[in-house]
Formats: structure tokens, sequence, C-alpha cells
């Protein structure tokens, strides 16, 4: 959460300004939606000043989300009034709210990678001419736009695939408000693919915006872009909004906290006590041609060692390779002693090593099937008489890891789909925990979780540990590996530059490794 | 299950959204029933099902390959091999009707290797793959019969002929056979861990893969079990008639693929599935009995089903909005 001091000069700046602005542009009260067998919003409300950014958080399911498809005209609402710049809607369709000067930026990019800047920005709003589009028109706008309002150098006739994922993202916002319409613009999780460094990018051009007198509404789970960037905040929980927060600055973290779970976290991370412990895993000299090269990597039984590095440095890769997503071009990997060649997952969960993957909505589980069938795929054989599925021992099964992990809403047999971030990722982690294994690889395991599930899955993450697994994570959120790790291991591009306790390291140590711009003299 | 939406006028609409598929399927039967003073008759009700025995056999195989997230054109050629290598192995090697059945099978299994091969080891989307399956095997068929010609064995042993025409207690054997083909799916597909497998592979290939399954090895034993499966359909036409008839399998392909759609959309998050195949199979066996019955043109059997088919899947997309 620390990982935006670079900016906090500007905060005074930027606050002072919003200061001079206090109309009312958006009033949403006594919303209340619900879906079966959840009352998703419970008459909450949301107000949002013109200038403003307002940020919303709360934690998964909290209704945060559900609010925003209500303003959006994804969702009817059930009760509850809405107000744009004034004027009431009794219904809001998606169309009203785009003519209402409302525009949504999407977790999703929905750029076509083999087109142009310009022809991303105007897809769908071409600028016509007498002979066809007005290419060059656009192309000027589109650079314009992106310099005067996003506060970025960008080409208009770079392809999208050409760009960094933070430029991508400055060309969907262009895209939403190059008609110069909008005025409140409601960002969902922007800076959930974006890694360290390019999160003061999107950044500033959210600060230019706001220069221009837009309104915006911030989605976040990382509080620290909150107290950041915003000016007042919203809290919702069980579908309230619990507190609207105002004065926002670094102290205000942890007051949000409480309104979001309702009481106070005594300890993000939990208490360790590791001593010295034999290899479970051991990586030698592991290469993969244009990715990494020369890895030397022990991880000892109960220990919990991070992979650091910025996109790009080899970390995925190289935690794709130990579990055969990828074929490594030479080097060992022994796993209790012995020499093991993973060409596949499958081998890989047969030895005991398992992966929760970065991407849990795509690779780690099976969406459209429900909570037991994802928990149990991996270990289908323990709940089967001979061949056959035996249903109640699997739910039963199931059940009780959902116990364990406080998997919500509490039904095996609820479709995973619908599901938070947080409790899809629970779902994963008892998938192998079902499975009983040697060693677990976790590939950002809090991302998109809210702060109570990050908790809870620290636990766990250290319960397995307790029991002498080992335990792999790469995350590229600094404080997270500073807080639940024995040892880090920085990458970058594609060599390992360092292997320390996390005791001698800090946050400012390790985010100087993971940038190039220090060595680990610097730490302590 | 949805109680936001049952309320008023909605509620009308979201009951006709959800159970629309039921309702068209009782609907015709009440049409048919009405119309047409021999529908309701016991012996025409079984002929409905004897008459879709064959193309539940195709469907079933083709759902498997649909579960797996894939498509079989080429379920016509292994029907084909089935009656091909059954009636050959009888008439040119005197075998006994048993090993015939076997080497039928066996046959088509070939076809299916040919798919998986291409499918798995080649890495060609399922549709193409199949594709090129059936041109190969459309061929080989004309090559081999020098154009096409029918092998006709009129001597073939009586248990083979029983296949189709045989009957246990006056059930036809057809019926037994598919029942049976019927029953080990649905274990296999809706009971078994295999089938929850394959179930996971055909809606997240990639979550499968992270989740250990050998998925490479379950697509190509799918292809290859569809394709024997399609096989035992062959025999049974060829037991029929006596004899091999190029080509006769390609009229059972857009039958099945619908089968399983429609089956499909009934499943409440659109997965195929086998009890949907069943009902899908007897649907399209309903209708174009119906419209026999009724002497209507036989050729708008076709524009009827496509229009369910259709028809089918548009309320199932609005049973999915509805949730």
């Amino acid at each position: 959460m620390g990982l935006l001091s670079s900016c906090q000069s500007k905060r005074a700046n930027s606050r002072s300004v919003s200061m001079t602005f206090d109309a009312q542009i958006l009033n949403m009260s006594g919303i209340s939606k619900a879906f079966p067998g959840v009352q998703a919003l419970d008459a909450a409300s949301l107000s949002v000043d013109a200038g403003e950014v307002h940020g919303l958080v709360g934690e998964n399911g909290a209704g945060k989300s559900t609010i925003i498809k209500v303003l959006a005209g994804v969702y009817s609402r059930d009760a509850g009034d809405v107000e744009i710049n004034g004027i009431g809607f009794e219904t809001l369709s998606p169309a009203a709210v785009h003519d209402a000067g409302v525009r949504f930026i999407h977790q999703e990019l929905h750029l076509v990678p083999h087109f142009t800047v310009a022809e991303s920005v105007f897809m769908g709003q071409e600028l016509q001419g007498v002979l066809g589009t007005k290419n060059t028109a656009m192309r000027r706008r589109a650079e314009e736009f992106l310099e005067e309002s996003l506060n970025a150098h960008i080409s208009a006739t770079t392809l999208i695939r050409d760009l960094g994922i933070a430029e991508r993202k400055l060309v969907q916002i262009a895209r939403a408000l190059i008609d110069s319409k909008a005025q409140i613009v409601v960002f969902d999780e922007p800076t959930a693919p974006l890694a360290i460094g390019e999160i003061e990018q999107l950044f500033q051009a959210i600060r230019r915006l706001k220069e221009r007198g837009i309104a915006m509404i911030y989605v976040s789970h990382y509080l620290g872009e909150i107290t950041e960037l915003c000016d007042r905040v919203t809290v919702f929980r069980n579908g309230k909004n619990v507190a609207v927060e105002s004065e926002i600055d670094e102290r205000s973290t942890e007051t949000i906290i409480r309104h979001m779970v309702g009481r106070d976290i005594e300890e993000l991370y939990p208490k360790k006590d590791h001593g010295v412990r034999d290899p479970i895993l051991k990586l030698s000299d592991l290469t993969s041609d244009g990715r990494f090269s020369g890895i030397d990597l022990a991880i000892g039984k109960g220990e919990i060692v991070g992979i650091a590095g910025l996109i790009g440095s080899g970390r995925e890769e190289l935690t794709d390779a130990i579990y055969g997503l990828a074929q490594p071009t030479s080097g060992i990997v022994t796993l209790d002693g012995k020499d093991l060649n993973v060409t596949s997952p499958s081998i890989a969960v047969e030895a005991g090593i398992v992966l929760v993957p970065r991407d849990r909505r795509h690779d780690g589980l099976v969406l459209d099937l429900n909570v037991a069938d994802n928990i149990n795929l991996a270990s289908l054989d323990e709940v089967a008489t001979s061949f056959l599925e035996n249903r109640k021992a699997a739910i039963q099964r199931a059940e009780a890891l959902c116990e364990k992990l406080d998997i919500r809403p509490r039904n095996a047999e609820a479709i995973t789909r619908f599901l938070s971030g947080g409790n899809q990722q629970k779902v994963v982690l008892a998938r192998w925990l079902a499975t009983g294994s040697k060693l677990f690889i976790l590939d950002e395991p809090t991302v998109g979780v809210d702060i109570g599930a990050k908790v809870e899955i620290y636990q766990v993450i250290e319960g397995l540990a307790a029991q002498g697994a080992g335990i792999l994570i790469s995350s590229s959120d600094p404080s997270e590996l500073l807080g639940i790790c024995d040892r880090i291991v920085v990458l970058m591009r594609g060599e390992k530059i360092a292997d320390e306790p996390a005791i001698t390291l800090n946050l400012d140590s390790l985010t100087a490794l993971t940038t190039g711009g220090g060595s680990v003299d610097t730490a302590t | 299950m949805n109680m936001v939406a049952n309320t008023g006028g909605a509620g009308l609409r979201s009951i006709l959204v959800r159970y629309g598929f039921l309702i068209i399927i009782a609907a015709f039967f009440a049409f048919f029933a009405l119309y047409t003073s021999s529908f309701l008759n016991g012996s025409n009700l079984l002929n409905i099902v004897e008459g879709s025995s064959i193309l539940l056999i195709l469907a079933l195989g083709m759902t498997l390959v649909v579960a797996l997230g894939g498509i079989d054109l080429s379920v016509g050629i292994a029907f084909d091999m089935g009656a091909a290598f059954a009636i050959v192995a009888m008439k040119e090697y005197e075998l006994a009707w048993y090993v015939a059945v076997l080497i039928g099978i066996g046959g088509g299994a070939l076809v299916g290797l040919l798919n998986a091969f291409l499918v798995v080891r080649l890495a060609v989307s399922p549709f193409l793959a199949t594709l090129g399956t059936f041109f190969i095997g459309s061929s080989v068929q004309r090559v081999f019969t020098n154009g096409g010609g029918p092998i006709s064995h009129r001597r073939v042993p009586t248990e083979y002929r029983n296949l189709a025409i045989g009957d246990v207690y006056g059930i036809p054997s057809e019926v037994i056979i598919s029942a049976v083909v019927l029953i080990g799916y649905y274990v296999f597909l809706e009971r078994s861990i295999f089938g929850k497998r394959i179930h996971a592979i055909g809606l997240q290939q990639s979550a499968a893969v992270v989740a250990g399954i050998k998925v490479r090895s379950y697509i190509a034993i799918g292809f290859v079990l569809a394709a024997a499966t399609c096989a035992i359909g062959g025999i049974i036409g060829s037991a029929n008639l006596r004899m091999f008839t190029p080509l006769a399998g390609f009229s059972y392909l857009l039958d099945a693929i619908a089968a399983v759609f429609i089956g499909a959309s009934m499943h409440p998050r659109g997965r195929p599935n086998v009890p949907g195949t069943l009902v899908g199979v007897l649907f399209l066996g309903m209708v174009a009995n119906g419209l026999n019955l009724m002497g209507l043109d036989f050729n708008t059997k076709d524009a009827l089903s496509g229009l369910i088919l259709v028809g089918a899947l548009a309320i199932a997309v609005a049973q999915r909005k509805l949730r």
C-alpha cells in the first residue's frame, strides 16, 4: 500500500482544486436490488460532486459493482432514486446513461490488438467526411486528446499490440471520453492489470481529467490508491453504504478498513516462526531461452519463498515452467530429492506440485461448474466409488472445505461464476488443500481480493507452511511478499539478482531491487 | 428459484421462457394427437422410438465430442466404416457375426483415431479436422466401391440380421441396443468422474489443464469412443438392409448435431448432456413421424427442425438472461 509514495507531493495540489466544486452531479439514494437468495443492495446511497474523485470501496460482495451496474443501466433497481445533473431517472438504460454523460472504464480493455490507436479511439464513432472516414483528422484528434486530457504522448498510428498495458488503458479512456460529453467517469479497478511503474501514468491522466472538472468514481481494492487519489470515499458493506469519509489521507486507511470489515484488523500478516528445513524443491540452472536463464532456487519444507519482479522479469514464465505449462530448455528440477521432468501440469499435480494461477477466472476455475465440482476437480477419485462419483461424499467434502476457508455463500452447489473474487480464489485454494500437495505455487494469490479475504488467504498459506508444505509466491505487491515470505527472490530480465531473507528487506529496498534501482546494500 | 422476476406479468413470461421448450414439445405432441388418428397409437409411438434408435446412437457419440468442447462432422463416416468393416468381414472372410461386429466397431474407431491425431497431435480445430476426415472418408468409400455401389451380403447370419429386425419380448432389438448405449453414456458422462472431467474440459479447457487433468488424452479418447459408438449405428443399419451402402451415414450428421444442441439448450447452464440429447432425438423423431402421418410433404420436416433448433437456442439465451 505504500507503492504510491512517489506521487504524494502532488496530492495537496489536487485536493485544493476539488474544493472549488461542490455541486452534486450524481445522487443515488435508497437503491435496493435483490438477486435470488441475495439482497445485493439494501437502500444504498452514493453521491458524487462535480470535479471530485470519489472512491468506492468495500469487500467483494459488498455491493459496489452492483450499484455501478445499476448506474450503468445493466441491472434494473428494485427501489430508489437516481439523479444525474439534477435530472431524475425513472429507469436507466445504457443509452440514456451514456447520453447523460456517464462513462465506464471497465476492467477489461476490449481493444483489438491489430488496430491503431486512432482506429481504437474512434471505433464505432468514426468521423465521417464526404469521401469516407476522415483518417487524418481522427489521428490528430486522438493524439491531441491523449496529450491534453490524459497527459500521454502516444502516436496515433501505433498498433495496440505494441503498447504497454497502461497505455492501452489510456486509449480505452480516450475512447470513452473523445466525444467531450463525459461528466462522470467510472473506473472499475483500473490498476488491476498494471505493473507498479505503470500506475503513476494512469494517475496523472486521472488528475488531468479532474483539473478539467470531470467527476470520477474510482472503484478499487487498493486502499493505497484510494487514499492517494480520492477526495471522498464511500464505503460499502453488506449492500449498504456504511460510511462516507472526507478529508482523506494516509491515516484514513485504518478507518476505511474498519468500516469495510466492520471490525478492527489486528494483524494483516500472520505471525511466523520458520526454522531451517530440508529442501523440498530445487531448481538448478533452470533456463528457458529468451525468458529466464540460470535460475537456482531451493524451497524448504514449511518455507514461504516469494518471487518479486516486474512484468517481463521472467516471474510468470518461471512458475509456468515449474508447473509444466511451458517447457524449460535446460536445467534440473528436483522434488524431494528426485529428478522431475514436468512436461505437463498433470505430471506436476501427480508429483505433488500445484498451482494457483494468476488468472483464476480463466485458468483457475471452471466457472460454469459448481463450487463442489471445482474443489473436487483435481481429486475426483477420492469422492468416487470405483469410477462413479459419490455425490453425497463430494458435496460433504466440499462443504467441509467451504467451512474451513469461510467460502461464501456456504453452498457447495452454487455456480462458481457468481462468487466474488476472494471467494473464487478460496475455491482454487480449497481444491489444492483437498489434494494434500507438497509444493504450492501461488501466482498473484490476492489480486482482486478484498482485504478480509486477503487475511484469510494469508492464514491458509501460513497454515500450509506450518504443516510442512513448501510455498512459492509470485507477486507484484511488495508489501505482500515482505509480510508473508521467509525469503524473497528477485528476478530481473530473466535473471535472479537477489535471494535474501525477507527480514533484511524493506519496502524501499525491495522496490529498488525489482525496478533495478538499487542493490541489497541499501536494505535495512 | 427466481423470486425476483416472478411478479405479475413478468411471471408468465418467465414461466414461458423457463419451460418454453417443454411447452413446445407438449404443443407438438398435442397437435399431432388431435389432428391424426394414429399418432397416439401404441405401435406408432414405438415406431417413433424405433425409428430414432440409430440417430440416438450417433447423437450420443456427438454429445461426447461436443461435451469436450469440439464437434464431429465425421460421425457419418464412422457409421459407414462400421457397416463396411462388418459386412466385408462376413462376406469376404466369412467370420462369425460377433467377430464382424467387433471388427465393425474397430473400423469406426479408426476414424476416431484419425480425428484424435489431427486434433491432439496436429492441433487442428475439431471442426476442420473432422471436416477433413469427412472428405477423406467419403472419397475412400467411393474409391473402394468403384463409385459408390453398395456391397450387399444377402446371406448374413440370422443373429447379425436380428440386430436390426429381431426383438426381445416384443421390444425391437434396435431399441434395446440404443437403450444400452444410452445408459452407458449416461453413466459415463453424467455420473462418472470421467464425465465430470470431460464437462470441465469442454467448459473451460485452460482451467482443466491447470487442474492437472490429462486434457489431451481425454480429447483423443473422446473422439475414438464417439466414432466407435457411431459404428454401432452403422452395424445396425447394415443388418437391416443386409448391405453396406456407401455414404449412408451422412444423412444422420445434421440431425445428430441438432439433437445435441436442442438438448444442451434445455440444460440450465447450456451444457450438452445425455438426457437432453435423448429428448432432442425423440423430438425430431416425433416431428418427422407426425408430419408423415398428416400426409405433409416430408421435405418440410427439415424446415421445422431448423426452426425448432433456432427457437430452442433462442429460448436458452433468454433463460440465461433471466437468471
